[in-house]
């Protein structure tokens, strides 16, 4: 897996690069800005960019700004971005764009290192991950909405995870039931959210993408 | 004992000569509000021409056409009326902008009570005003006649108010009784006058009960959120270096843990320098962290304000420093909080690369600004590229709306010259 990281912080992106090396990853660019993770993207045509948020001249959305154009140029990009914090309309923003081959994760994530590859993994092969936090402040901000009330706390509980980018077994290793009784709570929460199995689209991320238009709506 | 000495004394009596002193002093102020007032009685009374006019020009139409500049000059002698009464009293606040055109005039609560102060001013101010001017002229005339009387042409009239001839130096005598009865009024009445000139204007032109103050509001809405603005950098500021310096530290502390945790098994000296590279990223986020806090608010600011705060700073310094501070106020805490940074940051860049043999910092505060200097006699050449120091004194000192000058010619000295405003 080739990887490219931009992250300002020239001890954490040393770190950062330190620790996926450790783990046998191929680190092929690191970058302190934007626009230098763009030029590394188009140089060493990595599988997968992780992305600080928050980068020079202004620290604000710069690596949200640099995700969006760089999967603009390579959709297949996956595209992992670290953040010191949940910023909801950094994450709808990203998210709308598409949730496949992306990742939105809180910077500390980084250290559990075992989950922190299987995000990247997963990202890198074209699935989701999305930050437990980011899923929560959607489920706070959308509890009005009319159609999630539909939804049993189980069936909340597990969309989460699927908002988070999570395969059915892996929901139910988390929920400690069997591989079953999700797949029957993902069937009602489809059922819930008028998603009919004749639908083109993967129906868990429409589920997902459903809450993140409600998202936007209000906002 | 003093106490019994005063009780035979009686209370002090008030003495003749400090009454008179303080009647001709009130008497005093008194002409030179009368005759303040005469001027803007007489501009008063050429716009209440003015308004008159194009009133009456009005009812043929014209006089439509200059009911703007009639409207502007009522407005602006108005002004001139509340600068002067402010001058002279508790300050008069307006109402604010009043409207120049015709229909929104009409409809006016500021207009109408400008038009009725102007028509009072303009006649009976006007009057009152002329008294003010032409009692103390009469005064000395009369009392002086007797000097003025070998030079008086023959015939002329010898008293003020037009009445006697004088023929002999004992008619001249008797016109002074005449000159100290006007002193007498000027005294007695002048004060009363002066008030009265001025109650129109302090009633009428001040913001009436019903006026929208709404813009006065804004203004000073605008300056206070100028203030909130400054806080509001300065937390974003506090802000951002915990998130982009300190979060960031802790964040490689984790991130080395979690590598030193997956190689522990498999290459326990790989994960000891980990854990070594982990430790030192931790201390370094104490650091930044004390330093985030230092620069919120240096606890010495508060324990010794400003000057012995300073004197600290320059009592660590390598470089011997005097600390000149002459500051009657105090101000805004943030404020002091950056005049702390820049002089440590600047102490510091002497200590380091200035070769400095003596170091001066100054600061003073007027009009509502802090003014630092900090010199050295060293070799110069300053870079304001070259270091982060300056460029954060920068940031910090824009963040206050203030200004920094740097002056350091190759071969020194180095001059670094802030000004601040002291906010609050």
């Amino acid at each position: 897996m080739r990887i490219v990281i931009a992250e300002d912080d020239p001890l954490l992106r040393e770190g950062l690069a330190l620790l996926l090396r450790a783990e046998s990853l191929d680190v092929v660019g690191t970058a302190g800005t934007a626009d230098g993770i763009l030029d590394a993207i188009d140089v060493h045509k990595p599988d997968v960019a992780i992305l600080d948020v928050r980068m020079p001249p202004t620290h604000t959305d710069e690596g949200i700004v640099a995700a969006v154009e760089a999967r603009r140029r390579r959709p297949d990009l996956a595209v992992l971005v670290l953040s010191a914090y949940v910023e909801q309309s950094f994450a709808t923003e990203l998210l709308t764009g598409g949730v496949t081959g992306l990742g939105y994760l809180l910077k500390e994530r980084v250290g559990r290192v075992e989950e922190f590859l299987d995000a990247l993994r997963r990202v890198a092969a074209g699935g989701t991950a999305i930050d437990p936090e980011v899923v929560a402040q959607l489920f706070t901000r959308s509890r009005h909405d009319s159609r999630l009330e539909r939804l049993s706390p189980r069936e909340r509980d597990v969309l989460a995870l699927m908002a988070e980018g999570l395969g059915n077994s892996a929901i139910a290793e988390r929920l400690v039931v069997t591989d079953g009784a999700v797949h029957k709570h993902i069937r009602s929460i489809f059922a819930k959210l008028d998603l009919s199995p004749t639908d083109q689209v993967d129906r868990r991320v429409a589920a997902v993408l459903r809450y993140l238009e409600d998202v936007r709506r209000r906002a | 004992m003093s106490s019994q000495q005063y009780a035979s004394d009686g209370a002090p009596k008030p003495r003749i000569r400090d009454i008179v002193v303080r009647s001709a002093g009130a008497a005093l102020v008194a002409l030179e509000k009368l005759a303040g007032g005469f001027g803007t009685a007489v501009l008063a009374l050429a716009v209440l021409l003015l308004v008159t006019v194009t009133a009456v020009a009005s009812l043929v139409g014209v006089g439509l056409l200059m009911a703007p500049s009639a409207l502007r000059a009522l407005h602006a002698v108005a002004e001139r009326e509340r600068d002067r009464l402010t001058r002279w009293g508790p300050e008069l606040i307006g109402p604010g902008p009043a409207p120049t055109q015709l229909r929104p005039a009409l409809a006016d609560p500021t207009t109408r009570r400008e038009l009725g102060w102007l028509a009072t001013h303009g006649t009976l101010g006007l009057l009152l005003g002329l008294l003010g001017v032409l009692l103390p002229l009469v005064a000395v005339r009369d009392t002086a006649f007797p000097l003025l009387y070998p030079f008086a042409p023959e015939n002329a009239n010898s008293t003020s108010i037009g009445i006697g001839v004088a023929h002999t130096w004992l008619d001249a005598l008797a016109v002074v009784p005449l000159g100290l009865a006007w002193i007498a009024i000027i005294v007695g009445l002048g004060p009363g006058m002066a008030r009265l000139q001025a109650r129109p204007g302090r009633r009428l032109l001040s913001a009436g009960p019903d006026a929208d103050l709404s813009l006065r509001v804004a203004e000073l809405t605008a300056t206070r959120a100028a203030a909130l603005d400054a806080h509001a950098t300065e937390l974003r500021r506090i802000e951002r270096s915990l998130h982009d310096g300190t979060q960031n530290r802790i964040v490689n502390v984790t991130v080395l843990l979690g590598a030193a945790r997956r190689m522990v098994a498999r290459d326990p000296a790989g994960a000891d320098e980990l854990l070594e590279r982990a430790q030192s990223a931790a201390e370094g986020a104490l650091a930044e962290l004390r330093s985030v806090s230092r620069s919120i608010l240096p606890p010495v600011l508060d324990d010794r304000g400003l000057e012995g705060a300073l004197a600290g700073l320059a009592a660590d310094c390598p470089v011997p420093c005097r600390v000149d501070v002459e500051t009657p106020a105090r101000c805004a805490a943030s404020v002091e909080a950056t005049a702390y940074f820049i002089v440590a940051e600047a102490l510091t860049n002497i200590a380091k690369h200035s070769h400095a043999q003596h170091a001066t910092v100054t600061v003073r505060s007027h009009d509502g600004r802090l003014h630092l200097q900090i010199k050295d006699d060293g070799r110069g050449g300053a870079d304001e590229t070259g270091g982060s120091g300056l460029t954060g004194m920068r940031r910090r000192i824009a963040a206050h709306d203030g200004n920094l000058t740097l002056t350091s010619p190759p071969g020194g000295p180095t001059t670094l010259e802030v000004d601040l405003p002291c906010g609050s």
